[in-house]
């Protein structure tokens, strides 16, 4: 049973990385309908570019976590500027394979400039423990669970309650008719990017704490699409939700099943899941039968 | 000004060319591919070998993703579903080569219906996410079914033969590579004109539309998967071939983002632009290399270090300034070329 709980526990934390950065491939999809392939390698340089400011300021906590936001809203604006403006008209098609493209690059100039070292993130929360009944979790680990709830509710909130986000819900519904209503439709893109780039950094940051910086971070990006499907890819808060199973999963199938299958556990079930529900738990149901 | 041709009977309609021009050319660099051995070194002939597979690989990935529109993040795993039968079949259990080469296809073909079927129901993005997935699960399973695959070992094979030709001599090895990329170079063209191809282009461009024509997309989609992982079986029955040692850290995703990269250089749905493509994408990391020695020392040395990670940026680049400079690759500026040349002086 304590083993049972352990893993449920280590499997929601590492789920709520997978939930935050499913979080943001849902914002960007579901105002611009791109699927970001890149989304691993934003979050990597994030993490990469507030280690440094972390390691060369010895900032304290709260003011790097802030500016790792401020780091994340111009890594967003300028990639989406530089790389997915330009495509705007371009189909769909086109702009996933820039996305492709610009995984492989910024993974590419990340180890580059930073070389291909990991390197400890040092973070004045780290190292404490949490004892909650038989379950044992370390404050890095509190702390990702505690992130992932904030931003779960302040997502929620944001697409809620806030004038921007209300016209990224208009824009995903209908674009000429949001357009009509006087919402700017290339500031949204740009927007969506910036926010979806905070959650992601923040994940980023956060994973780094617990684990080290290192340049395969990236990867935690493609392991989180499978939380994004099941949950449904235009529903932010179920991709969340769905990060969350998929971390619970993969921890139970390595601890009961066999050895490598955290890895490869999400994998699997999103085959199912496509089978049985291409469109997630809690995602749209598209009416189109081919 | 030169007028264009026309073309006034069915059979000139029918062939491959028409145009007598094509046809030298086309002559003229198959002799050119025949002696290449003969004038160029050991390094060289590698790389033209490393050529001619990727050539065979993104010919099959072009008849998926390039004409029928069906987006495949998994080319990684069905090479080295190939890749590996071949080896096994031959290191385990003493098979010949030639019906490994093709067990290395069916193998690839039979995987991509278990990707396939489920996937009918999805498009574009989804399915790229599927054949992700489905890639991560063959290498892992390559890499934990230790008692059949070697595991983590890797599979060492020797002293081959393939119809003749000994494959341990890089010039014979060459040939055998040169034949089955014209076989499949002729059979993919060949596809394209018949009714099927045409059925492929027509599920791309509108799905909708080629149902209500009367195309089973079911069956159009399907046969496309196994067409295309057919052939890019093969390609990596040809990778273990060439490598001798095989393990399962070649087939990264970052191979299969280097196919999609052929195809996209090269030119969606093009045949010639999946040639272009594959030979400019494995060819970028060794021109990048000969541009190094013209730094100072120092600056080549500190590159040359990162010589991985360069090529990655350098296939992502590829990719990005392709696609915002011409879309049709590089067979689209060649056509822009060439019909600037016709139309000269009224060429706009």
């Amino acid at each position: 049973m304590d083993l049972f709980l352990n893993l449920v526990a280590s499997g929601l934390v590492i789920g709520s990385i997978y939930g935050l950065i499913a979080i943001s491939f849902a914002i960007i999809f579901k105002t611009t309908g791109v699927l970001n392939f890149a989304q691993g390698e934003v979050m990597m340089l994030i993490a990469y570019l507030s280690w440094s400011l972390g390691t060369s300021l010895a900032l304290p906590f709260v003011a790097l976590i802030v500016a790792s936001i401020v780091i994340s809203v111009a890594v967003g604006v300028l990639v989406e500027r530089i790389f997915i403006r330009p495509m705007i008209g371009q189909p769909v098609f086109a702009l996933v394979m820039v996305t492709i493209g610009l995984a492989v690059t910024l993974r590419s100039l990340t180890v580059l400039i930073w070389g291909p070292d990991a390197e400890p993130y040092a973070a004045s929360i780290a190292g404490g423990i949490v004892e909650i009944g038989p379950v044992v979790l370390f404050s890095e680990q509190v702390f990702a669970l505690a992130l992932f709830a904030v931003v779960m509710v302040l997502v929620f909130a944001f697409f809620r309650y806030t004038r921007i986000g209300n016209a990224m819900r208009a824009t995903a519904m209908d674009e000429t008719c949001a357009l009509l209503m006087g919402v700017d439709v290339r500031r949204i893109s740009s927007m969506a990017w910036a926010v979806s780039a905070v959650v992601s950094g923040l994940a980023g940051v956060s994973f780094a704490i617990m684990f080290s910086r290192a340049p395969d971070l990236w990867f935690q990006g493609l392991r989180s699409f499978p939380a994004a499907i099941l949950g449904g890819l235009d529903s932010p808060i179920g991709s969340g939700f769905g990060g969350l199973i998929i971390g619970v999963i993969g921890d139970l199938s390595e601890g009961y099943i066999g050895q490598g299958l955290k890895e490869i556990s999400g994998f699997v079930v999103i085959i199912i899941v496509l089978m049985l529900r291409p469109y997630g738990l809690f995602g749209e149901k598209e009416l189109e039968r081919v | 000004m030169r007028t264009h041709h026309f073309v006034e009977t069915y059979e000139r309609h029918l062939a491959l060319s028409d145009n007598p021009v094509t046809w030298s050319w086309t002559g003229a660099l198959l002799v050119g591919l025949v002696v290449l051995p003969f004038l160029v070194g050991g390094y060289a002939l590698s790389i033209a070998i490393a050529i001619g597979i990727a050539v065979v690989g993104a010919i099959g990935l072009n008849l998926l993703t390039g004409v029928t529109g069906l987006i495949s993040l998994g080319q990684a795993g069905f090479l080295a579903a190939g890749c590996y039968t071949t080896a096994l079949l031959i290191d385990d259990y003493g098979w010949s080569t030639e019906p490994a080469l093709l067990a290395a296809g069916v193998m690839s073909a039979l995987l991509s219906l278990l990707v396939g079927i489920p996937s009918l129901r999805l498009k574009g993005l989804y399915l790229a996410i599927t054949t992700m997935a489905f890639s991560f699960i063959v290498t892992h399973f390559l890499l934990y079914a230790e008692s059949i695959t070697h595991g983590p070992y890797g599979v060492r094979i020797e002293d081959l033969d393939f119809l003749g030709l000994d494959l341990g001599s890089a010039r014979q090895l060459y040939y055998l590579v040169l034949a089955i990329a014209l076989i499949t170079t002729l059979a993919a063209l060949n596809i394209l004109r018949t009714r099927i191809g045409r059925a492929f282009m027509a599920v791309r461009d509108h799905d909708v539309a080629a149902r209500v024509m009367g195309i089973s997309l079911t069956r159009y989609k399907l046969f496309a998967f196994v067409t295309s992982s057919f052939i890019v079986g093969i390609a990596g029955g040809l990778m273990a071939f060439q490598f001798r040692f095989i393990n399962v850290d070649i087939f990264t995703v970052l191979l299969s983002v280097e196919a999609l990269a052929m195809i996209i250089v090269g030119g969606l749905g093009s045949v010639a632009g999946a040639i272009l493509g594959a030979a400019f994408i494995v060819l970028l990391p060794e021109i990048t290399r000969s541009l190094l020695d013209f730094l100072p020392a120092a600056a080549a040395e500190a590159l040359s270090i990162h010589i991985f990670e360069i090529r990655g940026l350098l296939t992502g680049l590829a990719i990005i300034v392709m696609l915002r400079i011409e879309p049709h690759g590089l067979i689209g500026l060649w056509r822009q070329t060439k019909r600037y040349w016709t139309g000269w002086p009224l060429s706009v």
